[in-house]
């Protein structure tokens, strides 16, 4: 199965997304950001399944929240940027 | 014992609060350290605290709501971020030390006093509408008097202070829980506010409500750009170095759900209720002077008072003695009380909570009517 790791600058950031995806019925997980794909050191991501990637977009977009980049993977723990 | 001292710090809170607490240290890590299970509850409490929070004070972004330690941390960052060597900076009459020792520890920095009578309003803006001159850098308010209960207009100097594009901030030590205070409406640079009071929250704890990034009071980790040498030039992290008291907020998050589960409307009005009984049983009383607004609407759970040939430390001793927990002298505010007359003096002060009833004032006055005449 494909996940989506939306990347946040913050906690606060990351709770806030994945907040806003619950409210919209999409099931989002709170995640540390794999240090290998993190530009900036620790930080908090948000997981999705890859089905809701479109959405979740829009949602992001709509309520003015921003991220540092998007990924995808794959069971494999291997990441890949992707852009949307 | 009959607690009198909420303006110093609520000693009775919600049972929600001592219960959280209690869980916390049980079972909550470190927020924003770890992926494991603990630390995202920890991150849970803050992140469902700034909400509660964001939602009594109308704060737009939850971000923007900082966890400090107290009021008086709070106002450290904001009055450091804003006034600058040789600034001129006006503040109310009524200002607290945690105003008045930052601004005395800023090179250069002229003070102005926008002071009044006490408990009237009106002359409070036209002071502030004076004194609000081109070489004003930054305007302070205190909120609510934690000597008087005097509760100033607010949004009559902060729309002064929008028109004159004068950069403020307030002190809502006083008023956060027991007030309305609408951080978006007033449009405030900082709102400090301590934890401990009208929030119930457990002693250090403390909120600034921020529309600025502030400059940093301290820098550390924040579990956040942990490669970057320089703090995050974003909300709260910049402001939040360091270990949260987690626990604390715990507390703080139950002690909010209780302000907003009863109103704020319905705790100002318990509270005045509380202080209208007090000061007409004292008005009653020939050796005492009371400090009490005309206007009930206009004055908070606080009542200052003096009693004819009595030192206000000494009676309070005797008070204590019997079960009376009043707080007497300067409380930490020496200016309010230059602007109100009593410097020489200091007063004694009863202040309310909800968890105060009339029966516990009426008792508190048959003690200090037997105090008095006894000794």
């Amino acid at each position: 199965m494909s996940y989506y790791l939306i990347i946040c600058r913050s906690l606060t950031y990351a709770q806030r997304t994945a907040s806003a995806l619950e409210k919209a019925g999409i099931s989002a997980y709170m995640r540390r950001t794999p240090i290998s794909i993190s530009r900036t050191g620790c930080g908090h991501s948000v997981l999705i399944q890859g089905r809701y990637i479109t959405r979740a977009m829009e949602i992001i977009s709509r309520t003015g929240l921003t991220h540092l980049g998007v990924y995808t993977t794959d069971d494999d723990g291997v990441y890949q940027e992707v852009s949307l | 014992m009959i607690y009198l001292d909420s303006a110093a710090t609520t000693l009775q809170k919600p049972a929600e609060v001592a219960t959280a607490v209690a869980r916390a240290v049980g079972q909550v890590a470190s927020s924003g350290r770890g992926g494991y299970t603990s630390s995202a509850r920890a991150g849970d409490i803050c992140f469902q605290c700034r909400e509660e929070v964001a939602s009594l004070f109308h704060v737009p972004e939850i971000d923007h709501v900082v966890f400090t330690f107290n009021a008086t941390h709070g106002l450290n960052i904001a009055i450091k971020s804003l006034v600058h060597v040789g600034d001129t900076v006006l503040i109310s009459g009524w200002e607290h030390n945690a105003v008045t020792r930052p601004l005395y520890g800023i090179e250069g920095v002229i003070v102005k006093v926008a002071t009044g009578t006490l408990f009237d309003r009106e002359e409070a803006i036209i002071s502030f509408e004076t004194q609000l001159t081109e070489d004003v850098n930054v305007v302070i308010i205190n909120h609510t008097s934690n000597v008087f209960g005097f509760i100033l207009p607010i949004e009559e100097i902060a729309d002064i202070c929008r028109r004159r594009n004068v950069p403020f901030i307030i002190d809502a030590s006083q008023s956060a829980g027991c007030q309305h205070l609408d951080f978006e409406a007033l449009g405030a640079n900082f709102i400090a506010m301590p934890g401990h009071k009208g929030l119930f929250g457990p002693q250090g704890t403390g909120i600034l409500l921020c529309s600025d990034v502030p400059c940093t009071l301290i820098e550390g980790g924040t579990g956040s750009e942990s490669l970057r040498q320089e703090m995050p030039d974003f909300l709260p992290d910049r402001l939040e170095a360091g270990t949260q008291n987690v626990h604390g907020i715990a507390g703080l998050l139950e002690g909010v759900r209780y302000v907003r589960r009863h109103g704020v409307e319905y705790i100002s009005a318990h509270e005045r209720g509380l202080i209208r009984r007090l000061g007409k049983a004292l008005g009653q009383m020939d050796e005492v002077e009371i400090f009490l607004s005309s206007d009930p609407r206009y004055q908070s759970g606080v009542l200052s008072f003096r009693v004819n040939g009595w030192d206000c430390e000494t009676l309070n001793g005797l008070l204590d003695q019997q079960g009376i927990a009043l707080r007497a002298g300067l409380h930490c505010s020496p200016l309010a009380h230059s602007s109100g007359g009593t410097l020489e003096t200091g007063t004694l002060r009863a202040s309310v909570s909800p968890f105060n009833t009339p029966r516990e004032i009426d008792q508190f006055v048959r003690i200090l009517k037997a105090t008095i005449v006894k000794y």
